[in-house]
């Protein structure tokens, strides 16, 4: 009786003391019987990360977070166990942050040049490794909780510039944009009315000019004539000086005809731009008036504005209640 | 016992007397096997027993639980933390209190009614030497290795529950078990458990022993030792919790 038990209790010890060992291995995914390579990072904060982190290199997991202890000049030292024979960056750097939303951290090693794009990383990395050794450079992301406080920063500035735009687009503001647009239609139909009489006034009057340029010019040949004939009979040159001069004004009246005549030309291929202008604009005014497109709505339609301003405060309110009660939207209960 | 001075009196008297009984080994040495197995193999059965349905139940809660953002495999971290921190040593303390706590409270509460004890100490044994000792080493010894037993069946119940009756892999109950496994769950477990086995069989001795009254002094004593047992595990489950958590 005494000999089965004491084989009982042995047995049933064994088999107790096997499970846990085996439990405890399996669970932690010891590996036995390889020696693990062990390599430290340093951080300024380690945000999360805890013993039994995973440690992963371009995304497979090749350890596990093995110690971590306060070291010296406020520094913080974290202990990676990984896989031996790893082909690990010239220049390591660990990057912890939150791998899920749940409160696990990981670390990510990268190479210290392709480390982060962002310039708060990149200054903590290099504020790390200036100390150099043996230590790699470590730095944390930013988790859940802060992005979601700077997301309700975000959120409060929008609020407050919607607020800004309630101030300014008010119903009165929203009139007076109405009857601007309607003084600005007839603005240029007049425009256009107004352009279309002057380029007529215009070609009329360089006709004319051009006429009576051709009439000057007969006129002072015929002058020019008779002048000849008195000068020939009077011989004192005085006359030939008077036809010379009046020859050359007919002259520079004809070039002034003429640019007349391109200024007209360029006023008519002018004139054609501007009514293909008005015609736009014509059809734009059309299409607010008769309440088409994103800014007929916004300039006769206030519910858009409103429903951005109420989904703004949705969003706030949405976040405030994330931060204050987090186990309304994500639960997680032992029991 | 009268009241809480007559109680404090006897729980020094028995806390002098566990020193004399620990140093007298030749006396409960022989004791302590058949105690072991008594309190200790023979009870693995109603430990599996809980352990099984408190895996099945558990797996079966979370993925009730887990229906929303949280990934269902997570249902393995829970099983798994629940089964070793909480669920492992408190539901097996609770078990084992009714079985250990009524066997040890009845059968000294027995030899006290018979005037056994009274025949042990005429022959200048000591029953703390003798009964008590080996009981509560036994118990102590015996707990833990019953609880991590009732982990492990646990544990696979809630794996088997999660993997035939929930869509969910073994890798991926695995990977919620290991998500936060720390050793720490496992050791808690067990200390916490040791300490309910000293309790449960140290009540049980003390109102087995101060049992009077025959037949009805027993089973009065034998219900107290069991709500006692009951109670002390909850005590100390909370003290636990407080000091190494």
């Amino acid at each position: 009786m005494k000999r089965s038990n004491e084989f009982a209790v042995g047995i049933t010890v064994l088999v107790a003391a096997a499970v846990v060992v085996i439990g405890a291995i399996a669970l932690g995914q010891l590996r036995l019987g390889r020696g693990d390579d062990i390599r430290t990072a340093r951080f300024r904060s380690i945000g999360g990360l805890g013993p039994g982190a995973s440690v992963t290199l371009r995304g497979v997991k090749v350890g596990r977070v093995a110690e971590i202890r306060i070291a010296a000049d406020d520094w913080v030292e974290v202990d990676f166990r990984l896989k031996p024979n790893l082909e690990l960056p010239d220049q390591p750097a660990a990057i912890a942050a939150p791998a899920t939303l749940f409160g696990e951290w990981r670390v990510n090693i990268l190479p210290l040049d392709d480390a982060s794009d962002d310039r708060g990383v990149q200054a903590l990395l290099a504020e790390a490794s200036t100390i150099g050794g043996a230590v790699w450079p470590g730095t944390t992301l930013p988790d859940i909780g802060e992005l979601t406080l700077q997301a309700s920063r975000i959120a409060g500035d929008i609020g407050s510039i919607t607020n800004r735009i309630e101030g300014a687009l008010d119903s009165n503001a929203v009139a007076d944009v109405k009857a601007s647009l309607k003084d600005l239609r007839a603005t240029v139909v007049r425009l256009h009315n107004l352009a279309n009489a002057q380029s007529e006034n215009l070609t009329k009057l360089t006709g004319n000019m051009a006429k009576t340029s051709d009439e000057v010019d007969l006129a002072s040949r015929r002058f020019n004539t008779v002048m000849g004939r008195v000068d020939s009979a009077t011989m004192n040159g005085q006359l030939q000086d008077l036809v010379s001069t009046t020859r050359q004004t007919s002259t520079a009246l004809r070039d002034m005809t003429a640019d007349m005549q391109a200024i007209v030309r360029d006023v008519k291929d002018r004139r054609s731009s501007l009514v293909r202008v008005l015609e736009a604009s014509d059809s734009l005014l059309t299409r607010v008036q008769s309440g088409r497109g994103t800014l007929s709505l916004l300039a006769s339609d206030s519910a858009l504005y409103y429903e951005a301003t109420s989904t703004v405060r949705q969003l706030r309110q949405l976040l405030a209640d994330i931060q204050a009660n987090p186990r309304r939207y994500f639960r997680f209960s032992v029991f | 016992m009268s009241g809480p001075r007559e109680f404090l009196t006897l729980s020094g008297r028995w806390v002098v007397e566990a020193r004399r009984a620990l140093a007298d080994g030749p006396t409960w040495r022989g004791q302590l096997f058949p105690q072991m197995k008594k309190l200790g193999v023979d009870s693995v059965p109603v430990a599996v027993f809980v352990a099984v349905f408190t895996g099945i139940v558990l797996a079966l809660l979370s993925s009730y639980m887990f229906t929303r953002a949280i990934p269902l495999y997570f249902v393995g971290t829970l099983v798994a933390k629940a089964v070793m921190l909480e669920l492992g040593p408190v539901l097996t303390g609770m078990a084992l209190a009714g079985r250990v706590g009524a066997n040890v409270a009845a059968e000294l509460g027995t030899m006290r009614v018979t005037e056994q004890v009274d025949a042990l100490e005429t022959l200048a044994i000591s029953p703390h030497a003798y009964l008590v000792t080996p009981r509560v080493l036994a118990a102590t010894l015996m707990f833990p290795m019953v609880t991590a037993l009732a982990m492990a069946v646990g544990l696979l119940s809630g794996w088997f529950t999660a993997v035939n009756l929930l869509d969910l892999t073994s890798v991926e109950f695995l990977r919620g078990a290991r998500q936060f496994y720390n050793f720490k769950d496992i050791w808690f477990g067990l200390v916490k458990s040791a300490s309910f086995g000293m309790a449960v069989a140290t009540l049980g001795c003390f109102q087995g022993l101060n049992a009077r009254g025959g037949a009805e002094g027993v089973g009065r004593a034998t219900t107290r030792a069991v709500v006692l047992g009951c109670q002390a595990i909850l005590v100390l489950d909370a003290f636990w919790a407080l000091v190494l958590l």
